[in-house]
């Protein structure tokens, strides 16, 4: 049986929506399905890495002392001699290869590309997105410019870092004067709506901006799309792209915020995002057609692999598309709204296994190293052979 | 070792008392299960003991024995007595919680018995009552598909004229006295279901009915480890016959044993109809199933009742509603109301996904029905969920190669076996037959339906096929 390798936790603001992407419907799935030895590994706020388990269990972490709990055991080590190892560090160690690797974190360190350079040089398969299309999606101005490069619409933006901020605020109010109130401020590499403000008018804009800052030293300030509908589209695959369902996220308030979208209504048992959406959205063949192209056509720009999901904003006047965000690692993968394209939970992450074990076969059969003589042709004394010595 | 241990734990009475519970106090399916047990440590996985006063009275009893088993190590045991050497004592406490499930049988036993001049006075006060009820009494025998008769006949029948039935599987000849004590007189009809365990229980108890109207819904391998031969159960059932008028007799004629004791004038039932009731033509799936009737009634109506097998059992009813004079729009409306009995072939759908609760189901005709039934279904995607049949004597091995051919060749997609001595036998008929789909071990039925969750999407048709209680787990 293969062994795999389900990364969860880390030094995110979403350390906590990422253990629940990794149980529902990651760890749980796999469990049902029979067919992998399955490892969680939790690396816990301060970056330390862990696997027992118990932990393939979620109702450990329903548990109030599960933190002081997992701190009283020993980190695992990780070794990258002959693919991933994990090492329990002991006199006589326990040692266990990894045959894949799923990660399920979301947010900095993780879904950022971080991790998945880890892997990459530990030479072991894993699931979902490269390192280069997760470190450019994190980016949400990136995002947008290698998206606006293709002539895809975007929404027109001002963006600065917490340095320019202070050093020049003035200018940047100028040209964020340009733009049509009401404006969204948001923290360039934050997810799950987290430090976004929508803001009315220039004082609300301040504010916006001290908040976004707050979390972040790049920020983005973008227009609003109004009348909005919002659409949000899970893709899957590497070379053979296959689209999901159009999701509308019904939102109670005006601003689809951090407890929108994790902590209200819902059954927990579902994962995450599962709550007040429509599936498919009522939004016409025709729409539903563009933007499922669309959605395409962001995921191969921006190289995307495994999974993906592409976030529109739409003018409902005049239904102009305009891309709004990717997200690379989608909070429980999307599982609910694939489930009604006909995918189960069972064939989504089985098939998200064989995607990322796809893309390593097919990393492997390029060559990277050929044998050079450059090494010789560079000037400089030789080294002096013992014999020289004496 | 656990199993051992298992012995020792206080939970082991309450296991004990709650088996006694599940057997209805039957000392000998006790003992069966008993000597069939090693490990009593989960013995309460779907259900839990009920705290009825014999419940309370067994438990009582149990405990009396433990505490005097260990009084008389205790005191055997100490300086003062020195009567009993100390490996006689040790022997004891090795022994004690073995002898305990024997003694609380001998005592149940004795229970029993004393209760059989109390169960006759009241069995015999039923009977008077119900000789003098004016009512037409229809009795229902059979190996299997005797509830979901009687709901039909009295779903159907009761559009027209007054009708009861015991509720529940009430067809023990005490269950019936007390449901004939309930009766208030006005009632026009009255429909029986008449339980056969041993030879000569039919008869019994249509001495104490005395039916105008008989129907024997097949005879098959059900409770066979009982009666041991087919031809045993058979002989039972048909007891039925020699107490109505063979006119007045309806027998299935879809089960081939049944049929092949039908005598002159009987009424075969079947999906082409029943006596002056033609069906015409038959439209089923998860919806429901149309009918288009001819004959005693001209009439289209559809039921809720899923698969073509239910059509045989309406033609009956509709024959019998004609027997007894109900109108055209009474039988109409009847079979409008007709609808699945709790877990037999009961639909629900939840998030576009169909969940077929067959887990009442437990007879080899009823699995053979199913199986037809989703292989009409062939535009979903299908989940076979099922832990075998029980109580199938010697015929086992045979029935449940029988029901892996039957999947293979319906091109069920999925089979899920819940893992017990049975199963392997469906893996080999699937096997034989070539099966082409995936089939999927667990351990127990919560764990499968779990799973289940996590493999389904909208339009699957998930169907739980018999559910072992825990005497069999």
């Amino acid at each position: 049986m293969k062994s795999i390798a389900v990364i969860f936790g880390g030094r995110s603001a979403e350390h906590d929506v990422s253990i629940i992407t990794a149980h529902i419907p990651i760890i749980d799935t796999l469990i049902v399905a029979q067919e992998f030895d399955v490892w969680p590994i939790y690396i816990s706020k301060e970056g330390k890495w862990y696997c027992d388990k118990r932990m393939n269990d979620f109702r450990f972490f329903k548990q109030t002392d599960w933190e002081a709990q997992v701190a009283t055991w020993k980190p695992v080590q990780l070794s990258f001699d002959d693919g991933l190892h994990i090492v329990w560090p002991a006199i006589f160690h326990k040692s266990q290869k990894i045959d894949v690797a799923f990660p399920s974190m979301h947010g900095t360190y993780g879904e950022d590309g971080s991790l998945m350079g880890l892997l990459r040089m530990a030479d072991v398969p894993f699931v979902g997105c490269d390192i280069f299309a997760s470190a450019v999606a994190m980016d949400k101005v990136l995002t947008k410019e290698v998206v606006a490069a293709e002539g895809m619409s975007v929404v027109p933006y001002v963006w600065f870092t917490k340095a320019q901020w202070e050093k020049n605020a003035d200018e940047f109010r100028t040209r964020i004067k340009q733009l049509k109130f009401p404006l969204f401020v948001k923290p360039v590499h934050l997810g799950s709506s987290i430090g976004i403000t929508k803001a009315k008018d220039e004082k609300e804009l301040e504010n916006a901006i001290e908040v976004a800052l707050h979390y972040d030293n790049k920020v983005l300030v973008e227009e609003g799309v109004e009348p909005l509908l919002e659409i949000t589209l899970p893709i899957m695959g590497n070379d053979d792209i296959k689209t999901a369902e159009c999701e509308r996220p019904l939102n109670k308030t005006e601003m689809f915020d951090f407890k929108d979208k994790y902590l209200s209504g819902g059954k927990s048992e579902s994962g995450v995002n599962n709550a007040y959406s429509e599936i498919p959205a009522q939004i016409g063949d025709e729409l539903t057609k563009k933007i499922k192209d669309l959605g395409v056509r962001v995921y191969r720009t921006l190289g995307c692999t495994g999974i993906a999901r592409v976030d529109f904003l739409v003018d409902d006047s005049t239904k102009e598309i305009f891309v709004n965000e990717v997200n690379t690692l989608p909070g429980s993968l999307y599982a609910h709204n694939w489930k009604k394209a006909g995918v189960s939970n069972r064939d989504l992450v089985l098939e998200l296994i064989r995607l990322g074990e796809e893309r390593y076969a097919e990393q492997k059969s390029r060559t990277y190293a050929f044998s050079s003589d450059i090494l010789k042709k560079v000037g400089g004394p030789k080294v002096q052979s013992s014999h020289d010595e004496t | 070792m656990k199993g051992f241990l298992s012995h020792y734990r206080p939970k082991y009475i309450r296991s004990l008392v709650y088996m006694l519970q599940l057997s209805e106090y039957n000392v000998n399916d006790f003992l069966h299960w008993y000597h069939r047990t090693w490990d009593f440590s989960n013995v309460e996985k779907r259900g839990s003991l009920k705290y009825t006063s014999k419940a309370i009275l067994c438990t009582v009893v149990a405990w009396f024995f433990v505490l005097m088993f260990l009084s008389i190590i205790i005191l055997g045991l100490s300086p003062a007595s020195g009567d009993i050497p100390h490996l006689v004592g040790a022997l004891l406490i090795l022994v004690s919680p073995f002898l305990v499930p024997y003694l609380l049988a001998f005592c149940i036993r004795i229970i029993n018995t004393l209760q059989i001049p109390v169960e006759a006075r009241i069995v015999a006060r039923a009977k008077r009552k119900l000789a003098a009820h004016k009512a037409f009494k229809v009795a229902i025998a059979g190996s299997y598909g005797k509830t979901s008769m009687r709901e039909l006949l009295k779903t159907i029948l009761s559009e027209g004229r007054k009708v009861a039935a015991p509720k529940g599987s009430h067809n023990t000849p005490l269950g019936i006295a007390q449901f004939i004590e309930t009766l208030s007189g006005n009632e026009e009809v009255l429909i029986f279901e008449l339980g056969e365990y041993y030879p000569g229980d039919i008869k019994k108890l249509c001495e104490l009915v005395r039916p105008d109207l008989g129907i024997i819904t097949g005879v098959n391998e059900a409770h066979l480890s009982k009666f041991k031969q087919v031809s045993a159960a058979a002989d039972t059932i048909f007891e039925l016959a020699g107490f109505v008028p063979a006119s007045s007799l309806y027998i299935n004629g879809e089960n081939e044993i049944a049929r092949s004791r039908a005598r002159e004038g009987n009424v075969l039932y079947s999906r082409s109809g029943a006596g002056k009731v033609i069906v015409e033509s038959v439209r089923t799936d998860l919806d429901g199933t149309s009918v288009f009737l001819k004959g005693a009634y001209d009439l289209s109506a559809k039921s809720k009742l899923l698969g073509v097998h239910q059509v045989g059992p309406i033609a009956a009813a509709v024959a019998i509603a004609a027997q007894l004079g109900l109108s055209s729009s009474e039988v109409l409306r009847g079979i409008e109301k007709t609808k699945p009995f709790e877990h037999r072939l009961q639909p629900t759908v939840v998030d576009g996904i169909t969940t077929l609760d067959d887990s009442y189901n437990g007879n080899p005709d009823g699995v053979r029905a199913v199986i037809e039934f989703l292989k009409s279904l062939d535009g979903h995607r299908r989940w076979y969920v099922t832990p075998g049949l029980v109580e199938m004597g010697d015929r086992s091995e045979q029935i449940h190669k029988e029901i892996g051919g039957q999947l293979a060749k319906a091109g069920i997609e999925n089979v899920v076996l819940i893992k017990n001595s049975v199963t392997p036998y469906i893996e080999r008929g699937l096997e034989k037959a070539g099966y082409s789909g995936k089939i999927l071990r667990f351990e127990d039925m919560p764990k499968a339906l779990t799973a289940l969750q996590h493999m389904t999407v909208p339009t699957d048709v998930v169907l739980i096929q018999n559910d072992w209680p825990d005497q069999y787990a």
